[in-house]
C-alpha cells in the first residue's frame, strides 16, 4: 500500500505528496522537504520515515507545538495508516491510500462556445496577466502603488468638489488625513496581526483598506451620477446599499487573510458575518429614522454638469402626479 | 377801560379753560380710570400647574366678554386636555374662561368669564390723525398691570390685514391688551413688537367684528373651534392665491434667468449680492415674502409665501467644482421648522423637469397639518440646468395652505421659469 500526503494549509489551499521510502523532513525552514509556511510551524518539526518492517511513521523532531493526533498532542511518534490525520501547527496532514476509490467525474454541461483557436489564445494572454497583476498587489511595490493611488483618488475627489479658492491645499489636506486615517485602521490590524500569526503585514492592511476605500469612492461617483440622472428611482439607493456591503465584506476578508490563518471560506464567512450584522443595525436605524418625527426634509438634491440634452427630463404635468403620490403619503401619515 | 381789560381776561381764560383741562389729563389718570377694565389671561399646565403662557386682554360687554389675541389661548384651543386658561383681573381674582370665538387670520378671540366686570370698553370705530398720543395696557413679563405711552403711527402699507403701526413699548405678555385714546377710545389690541418701540396692533374693528359674530351666536362656544380655525384658513388663502402667478406676472432678470418676483403689492422684495474676494464665486439673492404670516401654533405659521432666488456664477471654478457648489446650495434645508404634535414629517419627491424651454432639477417636499384639516406646507425648489458657469437655486416655500394652492402655483411658478 502505497500512501500520499495531503496537506491542508492555513491559507485553505492542498497539496500533494507521494510518499516514499526516503525520510520526509517536515518544517517551516527552506531546507525541508516539505516547506510549511505556518507560523506556528517549528523550523524543523518533524519527520515522515518508514520503520524496519516498511511502515510508515511520523515523529516530532522536539517541535515547540509537537504534534496533534486523534487522541491529542503527543511528542514521540506516531504509525501512519491510509485516513491518519495529524495536525502540525495550524497545517493539517492527511494520509490517504493511492488505491482509494474516487467518485466517477461530473459531466461538464455548461455551453461552450466556439471559440477561435486565436480568441482562446488571447483570453489565455489575458488570464495571465490577470494572474500577474495579482502576484503584483501582493508584492510591497504593487501595494504601496494601491495606497498611492487611493490617496491620489482622495485627492482629486476633493479638488473637484472643493469651492474654495485654495483648493488644492483642501485636496492635500483631505489626502494626508485620509492617509493618517487608513494609517491608523491598519495599525491597528498589524498589532492584531502580529499577536496572531507573529508578523505586522502592515503595507499589506494598509493596501487592503486603500483598496476598498478607492472602491467605495468610485462608487461614489458612479451613485452620485444615478441619482442625478434616475432621481426617483430606488435601484441606485439599493444598489449603494449592497456595494456598501461587498466592500465591507472584502474588507473583512482581506485583512483577515493577512492577520489569520484562517481558510478563505471562513474569512469570507467573517466578512459575510460583519456585513450581515452591519445590515440589521442599518435596517433597524432605517426604520426608526422613518418612524421619527422630523421637521428637516430629505431630498436628493444632486446636480451634475451635463448636456441637459442628456438628461431624461418629465413635463411639469408629470411633475404634478409626483405631487399628487406624496399628498396620498402625507395625508395616510397624518391619519397615523 | 378797567372793565374792558376784565372782560378780556375772563374771555381769554374761558376760551383756554378747555386746553388747561385737557393738558391736565395724566398718564396716571388714564391709568386709574381704566385698569379696572383689563385683565391678565394664563394658560396653564394643567399637571404641573404651571403657567405656560401669558398675555393680556379687556372686557368688552358687560356681560363678562373679553377681547384677546388668538395666540395668547392657542396653547389651549390645540391641546384642551393639557392647557386651561383662566383670567385674573384687577383685584387678583382668578377665574376660568370659555373660548367662545376666533379671528386666526387677524389675530384676535373672544373669551368669557362668569364674572361680571365693574366696567368695560366699548368697541366701535375710532379714528385717530398720526402723531395723536395713545395709552397701551397690559401685563409685560407678567410683572403686573401697566401702562405704556405712544403715538399713533397710521396702518402699515405693506401688509394684507390691516395692523397699526404703533410708536411705543410694547413686550411679551402685554399681546391681547388695549391701546385707546386718553378718553378711553379703544384704537387697537397689542399684538406683536419688532423691538425699539416699533409696535403693532390689531384694529380695533376686527375685534368688534368678531364681537358682532360671537353675540349674533348667542355668546355660545363654537362647536370645533380647530375645524373652524381650518376653515378661516382656507378661505383666507382662497382670497389671494387661487390668483396668484397666474396671467402676467412681473419678473426679474437674474443672470441668463428670467424668474418671478413680486407677485403681488402686499409682496416685499429684497436683494442681495455676495462678492468676496477669498470666494472663488458670486453669488445674487433675491428674496420676496408676505408680512402676513399668521401664527398658529408655537413656531407653525400659515399664509406664508415666500420667494426666494439665488444665483450662482464663477469664473475661476472648472465645472465639477462649480457643480459641487451647486448642489450643496440647492441641497441645503431652508423649509420651515414645525412640531410633532402639529405636522407630519415632510416627503420629498425630485424630478428633472423641463418647462417649456427650460430643463431644471426640481424637488417639492410636501407635509400635512395634523389638527387643522385639508392644509399643508408645501416647498418647491429648483436648480436651473444648461450651464457650466452659472446657475439658478429658486425656492417657492407656501405654509398652510390646501393642497389645490400648492399644486396649482408650483405648475404655475415651474411654468413661468425661463430664459432671459
Amino acid at each position: 500500500m502505497a500512501l500520499i500526503l495531503e496537506v491542508l494549509h492555513p491559507t485553505g489551499a492542498r497539496t500533494w505528496h507521494r510518499l516514499g521510502e526516503q525520510p520526509l523532513l517536515v518544517g517551516r525552514s527552506l531546507t525541508n522537504d516539505l516547506v510549511l509556511d505556518d507560523p506556528f510551524v517549528d523550523a524543523r518539526h518533524a519527520r515522515i520515515t518508514c520503520d524496519e518492517a516498511g511502515t510508515p511513521l511520523i515523529e516530532d523532531l522536539g517541535s515547540v507545538n509537537g504534534l496533534v493526533g486523534k487522541d491529542g498532542r503527543f511528542r514521540g511518534r506516531m504509525f501512519l495508516g491510509a485516513g491518519a490525520e495529524i495536525r502540525v501547527g495550524r497545517t493539517i496532514l492527511r494520509f490517504r491510500d493511492t488505491d482509494e476509490p474516487v467518485p466517477p467525474a461530473l459531466v461538464d454541461d455548461f455551453p461552450v462556445p466556439a471559440v477561435p483557436s486565436e480568441t482562446r489564445a488571447a483570453s489565455i494572454k489575458r488570464l495571465r496577466r490577470l494572474a500577474r497583476v495579482r502576484r503584483w498587489s501582493t508584492t510591497t511595490g504593487g501595494r504601496l502603488t494601491i495606497a498611492a493611488a487611493a490617496m491620489a483618488a482622495v485627492a482629486v475627489y476633493t479638488w473637484l468638489g472643493s469651492m474654495d479658492r485654495a483648493s488644492a491645499s483642501e485636496a492635500l489636506y483631505k489626502a494626508v488625513v485620509f492617509a493618517l486615517t487608513v494609517a491608523v485602521w491598519s495599525g491597528i490590524w498589524a498589532v492584531a496581526s502580529r499577536v496572531s500569526i507573529h508578523r505586522f503585514q502592515f503595507i499589506g492592511h494598509v493596501a487592503t483598506a486603500s483598496a476598498v476605500a478607492l472602491g467605495g469612492l468610485l462608487w461614489m461617483v458612479v451613485a452620485e451620477w444615478l441619482s442625478f440622472f434616475f432621481p426617483d428611482a430606488s435601484l441606485p439607493e439599493l444598489l449603494s446599499f449592497a456595494v456598501g456591503l461587498c466592500l465591507l465584506v472584502a474588507l473583512v476578508a482581506g485583512h483577515l487573510a493577512l492577520a489569520s490563518a484562517m481558510p478563505r471560506r471562513r474569512r469570507w464567512r467573517a466578512g459575510g458575518i460583519v456585513a450581515g450584522t452591519a445590515l440589521v443595525i442599518a435596517a433597524l436605524a432605517t426604520v426608526a429614522e422613518e418612524e421619527t418625527f422630523s421637521d428637516v426634509p430629505t431630498f436628493s438634491g444632486v446636480v451634475k454638469p451635463i448636456s441637459p440634452n442628456w438628461v431624461p427630463t418629465e413635463t411639469v404635468d408629470e411633475f404634478g402626479a409626483v405631487m399628487a403620490h406624496l399628498k396620498d403619503q402625507v395625508d395616510e401619515m397624518a391619519k397615523q | 377801560m378797567f372793565l374792558r381789560r376784565v372782560s378780556l381776561l375772563t374771555a381769554l381764560l374761558v376760551w383756554a379753560s378747555p386746553l388747561v383741562a385737557q393738558r391736565s389729563i395724566t398718564t396716571s389718570d388714564v391709568f386709574s380710570r381704566y385698569a379696572d377694565r383689563v385683565v391678565k389671561i394664563q394658560v396653564v399646565e394643567t399637571s404641573s400647574a404651571a403657567k405656560a403662557t401669558i398675555g393680556s386682554g379687556f372686557f368688552v360687554t358687560p356681560t363678562g366678554e373679553v377681547v384677546t389675541n388668538y395666540h395668547v389661548i392657542s396653547a389651549l384651543i390645540h391641546d384642551p386636555g393639557r392647557y386651561r386658561a383662566e383670567l385674573v383681573d384687577v383685584t387678583g381674582a382668578v377665574r376660568p374662561i370659555t373660548v367662545l370665538g376666533v379671528d386666526v387670520v387677524h389675530d384676535v378671540a373672544i373669551v368669557m368669564t362668569e364674572m361680571r366686570p365693574r366696567a368695560h370698553f366699548t368697541l366701535g370705530r375710532a379714528s385717530v390723525a398720526q402723531g395723536n398720543r395713545l395709552y397701551s395696557l397690559g401685563h409685560p413679563e407678567d410683572l403686573g398691570l401697566s401702562i405704556v405711552e405712544g403715538t399713533y403711527n397710521g396702518h402699515l402699507p405693506h401688509t394684507r390685514h390691516a395692523r397699526i403701526h404703533f410708536t411705543g413699548s410694547i413686550n411679551p405678555g402685554m399681546s391681547g391688551g388695549p391701546t385707546i385714546t386718553e378718553d378711553g377710545r379703544v384704537i387697537g389690541i397689542n399684538v406683536a413688537t419688532a423691538g425699539n418701540q416699533l409696535s403693532f396692533l390689531v384694529p380695533v374693528e376686527r375685534a368688534s367684528a368678531l364681537l358682532d359674530r360671537v353675540l349674533a351666536r348667542g355668546g355660545e362656544p363654537p362647536a370645533r373651534t380647530l375645524e373652524d380655525i381650518g376653515r378661516q384658513l382656507r378661505d383666507h388663502q382662497e382670497a389671494y392665491l387661487s390668483g396668484m402667478f397666474a396671467g402676467e406676472t412681473k419678473m426679474v432678470e437674474l443672470g441668463p434667468y428670467r424668474v418671478i418676483t413680486e407677485p403681488a403689492p402686499f409682496f416685499r422684495c429684497w436683494a442681495d449680492a455676495l462678492r468676496a474676494h477669498e470666494l472663488p464665486y458670486e453669488s445674487v439673492q433675491h428674496r420676496c415674502s408676505t408680512d402676513d404670516q399668521l401664527f398658529i401654533a408655537g413656531d407653525q405659521s400659515a399664509g406664508v409665501v415666500k420667494l426666494e432666488h439665488e444665483m450662482l456664477s464663477t469664473r475661476t471654478m472648472n465645472a465639477s467644482q462649480f457643480f459641487s457648489l451647486y448642489t450643496y446650495v440647492f441641497a441645503g434645508d431652508n423649509t420651515p421648522g414645525g412640531q410633532q404634535e402639529h405636522v407630519t414629517s415632510w416627503r420629498c419627491g425630485t424630478r428633472n423637469v423641463r418647462n417649456a424651454s427650460v430643463p431644471m432639477r426640481a424637488v417639492l417636499c410636501l407635509r400635512r397639518y395634523r389638527k387643522l384639516g385639508e392644509l399643508y406646507d408645501g416647498v418647491l425648489k429648483v436648480a436651473l440646468l444648461g450651464r457650466g458657469d452659472t446657475g439658478l437655486v429658486s425656492t417657492l416655500t407656501l405654509s398652510g395652505v390646501t393642497f389645490e394652492n400648492v399644486d396649482r402655483l408650483a405648475r404655475r411658478y415651474l411654468e413661468k421659469i425661463s430664459w432671459r
